[in-house]
């Protein structure tokens, strides 16, 4: 085969026909870490934007319709192609390596799946051509996202297709990674001794293969509606908008946990590992995670607690989304535990995942009340909610994200990360995101509606949009330090052993960074195996 | 648990205080301050000890350079930060349950208000056919408008919505089958209800301080959501009646018919690219 040629130079010496046809998984998760983080700065930007025009009551700088694209393009973007697209990277480059596998199970579907979420990229910088604006909000709810044009939807076409496209990408990658990783452990890796960002991918794969179906449909019910004339969420010819909500929410709830989960398992990785001890309770980890996949199928009603659905379906979904609250508390007693009688080391990945934990409780106890419809119906749609799920993705998220970059960083680059601005990166995003989202929740709490534009000038209301607009520009700078001190790292640092933060995990057994064809014979792992013990280097 | 103690009592003295200026706002407070309180416990309960571990349980070269690797796991702890999660979310679930029940039953005597949202913009009907628009852009009071009846934001003069303190008040909500999903707030009163095109909800709300309070768009709507606002002027119910028998309400009933009938055709012209 030809490809098999091309393969004896490690990923960072590959040809730019390499990078195209590859079907390595090292290389197409560096193609999705690179996308995804190209497109994060680029909503990052966006949110900046509007930040300077929310800084005052009245309009500043945007038309109404720039906002509502800013809006529309940064939710769409950090949750598609940040919170879920980035884990794409991270799963490709280390779920072989971490279960002792040359591969994934299908390379080219692999490869397709890539190049299929690339094509959602395009279509998402299409949306920069004038008059090409998609103005749905992320969610595209009808019958707004049906009337095409400004002041409107936009262009919803471009919408459904980056729907359909990313959604593509999300099966591909789900069905590989399940078939990856039930058939190709070495012998030794069970169920129960599998790292924990290898459940969390499972888990958020699982969800993907169920979910993205339903969003899939509603989306191209959206496109019926829009361009053939159907009508599915019609009312006048007896369709139903809230049909659209119902489907999209089966889906994007359980979305949630395709972007926490795996931030859960990073966590998971980088906190045992610092802190040099087993974690703690990994069995009611692994069920925990699985517990929230499969109840988070069953809560999505709580985005509609004001939608005019019946009250008993309110009750009743009351009732399993706060239970997913159990789980959820679960890993993080958990995480506390491990680090009790342990021997913390305080690189700047540790620093990244505590602060995810602590930030991540914060986005958790402002979940419960959205829960609860008697609190919902006070500050459903307002910031409060903007505020919760910022500390969900904004914080839990994207610090877990950051805690990985530097952490696998020695094993992807060989070199080490710029350790002095990281840490100083951190503390920088921590006070800058902290100043944003509870200024967002307090304001929430005030009442201030969510996707304005503009508002009244309210005197409370101005000062806490002051605040968020200072903290944004605060945690700009802090995401800039970090990844300059990431590609500082990989351009001049100094280069890393193997394994250099101990741990018995199986991807740190292999050379940084690894070979292209990872092991040259399948590892033998130790009997009574622990992906989260303490190895020296 | 001293401080446990008096996060509590701190709770229940808060809970205890106010006078009721708006409800079902009040009920709301309840489920606030009770969600309020043990979050900052549990939270208190987290960080604490998370804090002191990690400062006291530091990497240390030649003291203390790995953790306990026999510190796998308690049976016992892990129940117990199972079993008493699930009794509070079950408190909270429950609690909210009860609440929400009598938040979103109107009282017998509620006055009903018929609430129409359009893109973008309010209009409101008393019982009586009395009319009051609330336009995004447009005024919608005239000049003759007695001050003290209409203000305006960014030179948009509009209507006051007057409302009877302390009288509840039904709001029966709908939009026009070809319009979108808007949402509506009453910012005192601390309720939010969709609505959806197609269908007829409700909302009831009753605020007995006078004053001056907000309504918004709670549902994005397009381009003008964010002036999707309308004033209301809560005054005693004497003031009311005299207000609502005004010669002005004619006069602005005119207003809101030619009004509606420019809607419909606005919007045709608008969807077309």
């Amino acid at each position: 085969m030809k490809g098999a040629i091309h393969v004896e130079r490690p990923w960072f010496a590959a040809s730019f026909w390499e990078w195209i046809f590859t079907t390595d998984h090292k290389k197409i998760g560096i193609l999705y870490g690179v996308t995804s983080t190209l497109f994060f700065i680029v909503a990052g930007l966006m949110a900046l934007g509007m930040r300077l025009e929310l800084f005052a009551p009245g309009a500043q700088y945007l038309e109404p319709e720039t906002y509502n694209w800013f809006l529309t393009v940064h939710g769409a973007v950090i949750l598609l192609w940040w919170a879920i697209g980035i884990w794409g990277a991270f799963a490709n480059f280390l779920i072989p390596l971490m279960i002792g596998a040359r591969d994934v199970a299908f390379p080219r579907l692999n490869a397709l799946g890539y190049w299929m979420f690339f094509a959602a990229s395009v279509i998402a910088l299409l949306t920069f051509i004038p008059g090409n604006e998609i103005m749905t909000m992320w969610t595209g709810y009808p019958p707004l996202a049906t009337k095409e044009g400004v002041g409107y939807a936009g262009t919803t076409a471009l919408f459904v297709f980056i729907w359909h496209l990313t959604g593509f990408a999300s099966i591909a990658g789900a069905v590989n990674f399940i078939t990856t990783v039930v058939s190709m452990r070495q012998p030794g890796i069970g169920f129960f001794n599998l790292n924990l960002f290898v459940h969390g991918i499972m888990a958020a794969n699982v969800i993907q293969l169920l979910g993205v179906p339903a969003v899939a449909g509603a989306v191209t019910m959206l496109f019926l509606d829009t361009y053939l004339g159907t009508n599915f969420f019609n009312p006048l010819k007896g369709g139903d908008p809230i049909l659209y909500q119902n489907l999209f929410w089966f889906y994007s709830h359980p979305a949630v946990y395709v972007m926490v989960l795996p931030a859960f398992g990073v966590i998971s990785e980088v906190v045992s590992t610092f802190a040099r001890k087993p974690i703690f309770g990994y069995k009611s980890m692994v069920v925990a995670i699985w517990a929230i996949a499969v109840v988070g199928f069953l809560v999505w009603t709580h985005h509609m607690f004001v939608s005019g659905i019946p009250d008993w379906v309110k009750i009743l979904m009351s009732y399993t989304t706060l239970l997913i609250a159990v789980p959820t508390g679960i890993k993080i007693f958990n995480w506390v535990g491990t680090l009790y009688r342990a021997a913390i080391v305080y690189k700047t990945p540790m620093l990244y995942a505590l602060g995810a934990i602590l930030m991540f409780l914060i986005g958790g106890l402002t979940g419960i009340p959205l829960g609860i419809p008697a609190f919902d119906i006070a500050v459903h749609d307002s910031y409060f909610v903007v505020g919760h799920f910022h500390y969900v993705l904004g914080m839990a998220v994207t610090l877990s994200a950051f805690a990985g970059f530097f952490y696998w960083w020695p094993k992807v680059t060989g070199k080490y990360y710029s350790e002095g601005l990281g840490k100083l990166s951190f503390w920088i995003i921590l006070i800058g995101s902290n100043l944003l989202y509870f200024a967002q929740l307090i304001i929430g709490i005030m009442g201030m509606p969510r996707r304005y534009y503009d508002y009244p000038p309210i005197p409370e209301w101005v000062r806490l949009h002051e605040i968020q607009t200072v903290g944004a520009f605060i945690l700009a700078f802090g995401i800039l330090l970090a990844l300059i001190s990431l590609i500082k790292g990989a351009l001049s640092g100094e280069k890393a052993p193997s394994n250099p933060w101990n741990s018995n995990s199986l991807e740190w057994r292999l050379p940084s960074p690894p070979p292209p064809h990872n092991f040259d014979e399948p590892p033998k792992v130790e009997e009574n195996y622990n992906p989260h013990g303490y190895r020296e280097a | 648990m001293k401080a446990l103690l008096g996060l509590v009592l701190v709770g229940v003295a808060l809970a205890g205080e106010s006078e009721v200026i708006a409800r079902p706002y009040d009920l709301w407070e309840i489920i606030y301050k009770i969600w309020l309180v043990i979050s900052v416990i549990i939270y208190a309960v987290v960080a604490i000890p998370s804090l002191i571990f990690m400062i006291k349980y530091r990497y240390k070269p030649g003291e203390r350079e790995k953790g306990d690797q026999e510190h796998e796991g308690h049976w016992g702890l892990e129940a117990l930060w199972t079993i008493v999660p699930l009794i509070i979310v079950l408190y909270l679930a429950t609690h909210g349950f009860a609440l929400f029940t009598q938040m979103r039953k109107p009282p017998e005597n509620a006055m009903e208000l018929k609430v129409t949202a359009y893109s973008w913009g309010w209009m409101f009907q008393y019982p009586n056919g009395k009319t009051v628009l609330a336009d995004a852009k447009k005024d919608t009071a005239d000049q003759k408008c007695k001050p003290e009846e209409c203000y305006s934001v960014d030179g948009v003069t509009q209507q006051y919505v007057y409302i009877p303190a302390g009288v509840p008040i039904k709001a029966v909500l709908t939009t026009y089958d070809t319009d979108v999903i808007h949402a509506f707030y009453v910012q005192p009163a601390g309720v939010v209800q969709d609505i959806v095109p197609g269908r007829t909800t409700y909302v009831w709300f009753q605020i007995n301080k006078p004053g001056e309070y907000w309504v918004f768009c709670r549902e994005y709507c397009g381009r003008w959501h964010s002036r999707m606002f309308a004033k209301l002027k809560v005054v005693p119910k004497e003031e009311f009646e005299k207000w609502l028998k005004g010669e002005v309400a004619d006069l602005n009933h005119e207003n809101a018919k030619l009004e509606l009938a420019n809607i419909e055709s606005n919007k045709a012209q608008e969807v077309v690219r």
